[in-house]
């Protein structure tokens, strides 16, 4: 930026003032019709994608684009070259001994329908069918969701209620991330520089006989359909026969710097039977696992209250067998 | 022969024929101005300045002008003739001289080769500012010692309506409401961005395409900013990707900019502004405030009425003293009120640029003013349908505010009956209303009575001009000067243009408005858009007519005085099995060189009306609107599901089937978007929501059920008795939706839109997780009153 | 300047190659490359939905889709909706019904429609969730759902 010589008797602009006159005159946007990188590489196998992350540490991996083209359109993210994950074979919903392996470039309409996640993982399901609106889900893709590391990510509360694991790898080796340690702070992942995730792998939850499982995500926007969410929440429960909820598990999307497992509220809930008076206490515990702020989507105390009432429902419909 | 003849029977007028323009449309054919290129055509960029208020000390173009691509970087001193575009005062620069008073304000104008190299260049153009206060609050602004945004202070203009005696009116008045509404602005959000191509000659003349709806103030604003002749300047409106008022005056700015630089390079110049800036910086529907103190008999009907409005105009005037004209005569709706007081104030802020938006400042007062109708009908126990009834005017009294005498019949009582048949209003208050669960089911009424086409201030431009052509094969072509931008201008002249000759619609092509082959019609707004181009297309008819019935008459062997036009064929009155052809006669006509050419013309009657007092006519006729909506709210949440809407619309005359449903569904859903969901997030005059993911507008998900009620009548001066419907398809349905909500809460809610965060608050203690809270109570209402509910 | 690639997609059933900037997007590669102006761009971040096309049969917005990654892929634009001269029957109910307005939102709409056609989804208000991606400001999608609801072969659509 070049420093500008303000005439004797002027008072100057503050700084965040001089930062957004400097650069920034003509970016109230300012279009970028063509994002701007240099070279967009289309590698055949995972080997070659990994070789090139790690020689060009600028280097941004792209799937669907659905955030990452917005963000190199308005200068948030920058890069001169783009990795197209496209022929890596990283999309698809597999069968494994270790649970269901999605890999990291399926795409969320096919999450929404695939039957075994709708009948195993169906907070995942639903979260996958409520991402923006049907062309972002034909586009996005799961690992993209986790990599972007938004708190209000949809389908970030779903994976941790399912216990999900995020696989990835670099040249240097592969190692598995809980996705509860993915998310660091707005939009900032686990991955180090030329990691890539290639898969998420949700393990076979315990489910004995005697239990009933009941597992939901529910966002809360301004609207019915094509929304960020101000408040989210995904939860899964198992009650047992005698309405006592052995295990629970509460997971909430932007109402802190990272989606949020609820902790303190699972403690509070864990083998006890479910009243109105404990829903209450519950809501009330809730209000200390997360740390909402206001911003231009919602104000925190709007957040608080939503997480309240989709906690209180979800209860309401454990409770209700 | 009557240029408004009533046909029942034949012709196109009141069909559902396919409307000229949506075949090429939904193929993807129709090209707007993006989809237009040249050889050799630059693409424009504007830097603009991030703060709201600094003077402008200077201007660093080296960086800019060393991207590669870059053709030219301007400023205001490059502007060859006078660098103003106010379109009714001049206090807007076109681009910044000195001072800036807006997040938005034009520092410099870039063209390149690519639209990509001119966004990079604008955003290296480096401004030198000096911060300057700047006031955010209307109301605050008209405090002395507020900022002056221009010399002269804040207080733009105040408009006011006095009658009757408040004081003497007060001692009838068994009850007062009094209250507070603070309404939010709204952005147009039309699908397509602003957009314009300028295309020189030289320096002599230019060409400018535009989306707009009134070419006549681009040409006026290119004229003015180049410095040339308005016969040198040549605008035609490209098709428009939606305009709601939004580019009613706000095209002339990206037009002049474009213009500026084609001339500066001597190449065709493209602008499309991207949707962030589009959003800062393009017009917008007011913010206001507005005051209430009404009065009322225990019977419920009204004896006074005070009103005291802000409008916060913005950094300039635009059309804000317009819309304050419109807004202050409808204040007080279409109620019998002996007395009234009304006070209209606007203000500069360093805010949102206020201008036109589909209603024009209508919307804002008619939801205060079914607010407290509301709140009357709640503090006297009187059903709400019932205290309108008690109070709308009708053809015994009908004198409307200003003390101007409406045309009969008045259908106000008419719209309302219709609305609530439709709406199944008694049933749905005789069932017991569910408090199972969070859902709460609730019904609102919203009346509104629309002054159509320009007010009395604005008489200078309500004319308009036509020009019909009969080809030799008898098809035709016909010229308006209104435009069409989705509302369906094209379908009406078409229609009434159709019905005039008898012919089909499809011989007849309305080709878009161009100021080189009309007369200066003024703009698309108002609704006056088929009443105005059809009656001047009338007007062409009749003089077409003078050359065309002879010729008839000789191939007839009749009088030309028995000539009947119908069905295609000109036929003698009385003796339809004696006709021919229209294009036979159209044949004959061009053989023997008679002019088939005809231009015609159409001005509104001269009326009074004086300023000071607000009395006389403002307007030249009205018409009625009423929308009762029901909703489900989920209480805690505060998330609203308009589930449906039934109007009744007092349109004079049907024109076209499609259009007029459209209009009205389309409304319904733009005017719930504002109600709800739609929220200009400023922060000290920057919109912090400047996209489609934060600006929330209604979805297929969230349309309603729309069930309609046409209510058609005789004696309308429009053409064939057609009256407008543009804006009355919008202006009742947010209060409506208030209006419903409250029901369903039972609590006021005195702010719009009727955000979640907003519904909430207003339960206050009320709400069942408000005990959260309790050290945190969110209170930004000033007034809440919580009334009984009557289950 | 950087260096072109070469793609090759098979756009409204044709193969077609183009050589492109590597940050060119998909949409300007129709508009602009193909000359292919149906397909509109209404906000440039993937919200409104106006610049929709068929990826492989799949409604997306193409503002986000790099044009390099629609290589080796099948593009339908609402160009390509149309075969041998008729318009595609959502496209006809569209305008039978009088869901065209100010038509800027209309070709992205004509091609999430033909999608939910080819899905065969005859349920209303499923049919508006999937929509929901399309913005209107002009019509209030009441006669969109109804051109719709028509565009389904006899006897297959749901009565609302």
């Amino acid at each position: 930026m070049r420093s500008l010589e303000l005439p004797v008797g002027f008072a100057a602009l503050s700084p965040s003032e001089q930062l957004a006159a400097s650069g920034a005159a003509g970016s109230l946007g300012g279009a970028r019709v063509d994002v701007p990188v240099r070279e967009v590489l289309r590698p055949e196998s995972v080997v070659d994608a990994l070789a090139v992350l790690s020689q060009r540490p600028d280097a941004l991996p792209i799937a669907g684009g659905t955030d990452l083209m917005v963000q190199l359109r308005d200068g948030r993210k920058r890069s001169t070259v783009l990795v197209d994950l496209d022929r890596l074979g990283l999309a698809g919903v597999r069968d494994t001994d270790q649970g269901i392996a999605i890999g990291a470039a399926t795409r969320m309409d096919v999450i929404a329908a695939d039957p075994r996640i709708r009948r195993l993982h169906p907070a995942l399901a639903e979260a996958a069918a409520q991402v923006g609106a049907w062309p972002i889900q034909c586009r996005a893709t799961l690992g993209g969701n986790l990599a972007n590391a938004s708190p209000a990510a949809d389908t970030a509360p779903a994976l941790i209620v399912g216990g999900a694991l995020v696989a990835v790898a670099s040249t240097a080796g592969a190692r598995q991330v809980p996705v509860e340690e993915f998310f660091l702070a707005p939009g900032r992942s686990a991955l180090t520089p030329g990691e890539l995730i290639l898969s998420i792998l949700l393990p076979p939850l315990q489910q004995g006989p005697g239990v009933r499982v009941v597992e939901r995500f529910v966002k809360v926007g301004p609207r019915r359909e094509q929304i960020i969410s101000v408040a989210s929440l995904a939860g899964r429960a198992l009650v047992a026969d005698s309405g006592v909820l052995a295990e629970l598990r509460l997971a909430l999307g932007s109402v802190a710097a990272t989606p949020v497992r609820a902790h303190r509220t699972e403690h509070l809930l864990t083998g006890r039977r479910l009243d109105a008076e404990l829903r209450r206490e519950a809501v009330r515990v809730l209000q200390n696992d997360i740390t909402p702020i206001d911003d231009v989507r919602a104000p925190a105390d709007y957040r608080r209250i939503a997480c309240a009432v989709l906690l209180d429902r979800f209860l309401q419909e454990v409770a209700s067998g | 022969m009557d240029p408004s003849p009533r046909t029942a029977d034949h012709g196109p007028l009141g069909g559902r024929h396919e409307r000229p323009d949506a075949r090429a449309k939904v193929a993807g054919s129709a090209r707007y101005v993006e989809d237009l290129a040249l050889p050799g055509m630059l693409h424009a960029a504007l830097a603009v300045s991030p703060v709201p208020s600094a003077r402008l000390l200077g201007l660093e173009l080296a960086a800019a002008r060393a991207v590669d691509g870059v053709e030219a970087v301007l400023t205001a001193a490059d502007i060859p003739g006078k660098n103003q575009v106010g379109v009714v005062f001049p206090d807007q620069p076109l681009v910044v001289e000195e001072r800036v008073r807006m997040v938005g304000d034009r520092l410099a104008l870039v063209a390149a080769r690519t639209p990509e190299a001119a966004w990079q260049a604008a955003r290296l153009v480096q401004p030198l500012l000096e911060a300057l206060p700047g006031v955010h609050d209307p109301v605050a602004a008209l405090n002395s010692g507020a900022p002056p945004v221009h010399e002269g202070g804040n207080l733009i203009r105040t408009f006011k309506v006095v009658r009757g005696d408040i004081a003497r009116e007060s001692t009838h008045a068994d009850v007062v409401v009094e209250a507070e509404y603070k309404i939010g602005g709204q952005e147009h959000a039309y699908l397509e961005p602003q957009a314009c191509l300028a295309i020189p000659e030289g320096r002599q003349r230019i060409t400018i395409i535009a989306s707009c709806q009134c070419p006549f103030y681009i040409q006026q604003a290119v004229a003015r900013v180049l410095g040339i002749p308005l016969a040198a300047v040549r605008v035609e409106q490209a098709p428009t990707g939606g305009g709601f008022g939004g580019k009613e005056d706000y095209p002339s700015e990206p037009a002049a900019c474009a213009a500026v630089l084609a001339f500066a390079t001597g190449r065709p110049v493209r602008l499309v502004l991207p949707r962030e800036l589009d959003m800062q910086a393009s017009t917008k529907r007011h913010a206001v405030v507005v005051r209430h103190r009404w009065g009322a008999g225990r019977d419920g009907r009204l004896r006074f009425a005070e009103v005291d409005t802000v409008m916060d105009a913005g950094a300039y005037i635009g059309l804000s003293t317009v819309v304050a004209e419109r807004a202050n005569v409808s204040s007080i709706g279409p109620y019998h009120v002996p007395a009234v007081r009304v006070a209209t104030h606007v203000a500069y802020t360093n805010n949102l640029f206020g201008g036109a938006f589909r209603g024009f400042g209508h919307p804002q007062v008619t939801w205060a003013a079914e607010a407290t109708m509301d709140k009357l009908a709640r503090r006297l126990g009187i059903d709400p349908l019932e205290v309108r009834r008690r109070n709308v005017l009708d053809d015994r009294r009908r004198r409307f505010c200003t003390g101007q005498l409406l045309h009969r019949p008045v259908l106000a009582r008419e719209c309302l009956d219709r609305a609530a048949a439709l709406a199944g209003w008694d049933e749905f208050h005789t069932q017991p209303r569910t408090t199972a669960g969070p859902d709460r089911d609730g019904m609102g009424i919203g009346l509104a009575l629309y002054g159509c086409n320009l007010h009395h201030g604005g008489q200078r431009l309500d004319r308009s001009s036509a020009v019909v052509i009969l080809q030799a094969d008898g098809s035709v072509v016909v010229r308006v000067g209104l435009t069409e931008m989705g509302q369906g201008n094209l379908a009406a002249a078409q229609t009434i243009a159709a019905q005039a000759l008898g012919v089909d619609p499809a011989v007849v092509q309305v080709w878009q408005p161009d100021t080189t082959t009309v007369g200066d019609s003024g703009p698309t707004v108002a609704s006056r858009g088929a009443h105005m181009s059809g009656l001047a297309i009338l007007d062409a008819v009749k003089r077409l007519r003078t050359k065309l019935d002879p010729v008839a008459a000789e191939l007839l062997g009749c009088g030309a005085g028995e000539v009947e036009l119908a069905d295609g064929f000109a036929f003698v009155r009385g003796k339809p099995e004696r006709k021919v052809s229209v294009a036979r006669v159209a044949a004959e006509m061009a053989a023997r060189r008679i002019e088939a050419i005809a231009t015609g013309w159409h001005r509104t009657r001269a009326r009074r009306f004086d300023a000071e007092t607000g009395t006389g006519a403002p307007y030249e006729f009205y018409a009625i609107a009423c929308h009762i909506a029901r909703v489900k709210v989920d209480e805690e949440l505060g998330l609203i599901r308009v589930e449906e809407v039934s109007a009744a619309h007092d349109v004079g005359q049907v024109i076209h089937r499609d259009a007029l449903e459209g209009q009205i569904q389309g409304g319904i859903v733009q005017g719930i978007g504002w109600a709800t969901t739609e929220e200009l997030k400023l922060d000290r005059g920057r919109l912090t929501n400047a996209s489609f993911t934060d600006y929330i507008i209604p979805t297929a998900a969230d349309a309603p059920k729309v069930t309609i009620a046409v209510v058609e009548s005789e004696g309308a001066t429009g053409p064939f008795g057609a009256k407008g419907v543009g804006e009355p398809s919008l202006i009742p349905a947010p209060a409506a939706v208030r209006n419903a909500v409250c029901d369903a809460l039972g609590v006021e809610i005195d702010r719009l839109p009727l955000s979640p965060p907003t519904v909430v608050a207003a339960l206050g203690a009320r709400h069942p997780f408000a005990w959260l809270l309790s050290e945190k109570q969110v209170d930004e209402h000033e007034r809440l009153a919580t009334v009984d509910r009557k289950r | 300047m950087a260096e072109r690639v070469t793609i090759t997609l098979t756009l409204n059933g044709e193969r077609r190659i183009f050589e492109v900037l590597p940050g060119r997007r998909l949409l300007d590669l129709l508009r602009d490359d193909a000359g292919l102006i149906g397909t509109k761009e209404g906000c440039g971040a993937g919200e409104c939905g106006a610049c929709t096309v068929l990826l492989d049969g799949a409604p997306v917005t193409s503002c986000l889709v790099l044009a390099a990654s629609a290589d080796g892929h099948e593009v339908v634009t609402v160009e390509g909706l149309q075969s041998a001269g008729h318009l595609h029957p959502f496209q006809e109910a569209l305008v039978k019904h009088g869901g065209v307005q100010c038509g800027f939102c209309t070709p992205g709409i004509a091609v999430t429609g033909a999608a939910i056609v080819a899905r065969g989804e005859a349920d209303p208000s499923e049919q508006a969730r999937l929509l929901s991606g399309n913005l209107c400001r002009c019509t209030g999608y009441t006669k969109v759902m109804e051109a719709l609801q028509d565009a389904f072969p006899e006897g297959s659509h749901a009565k609302s």
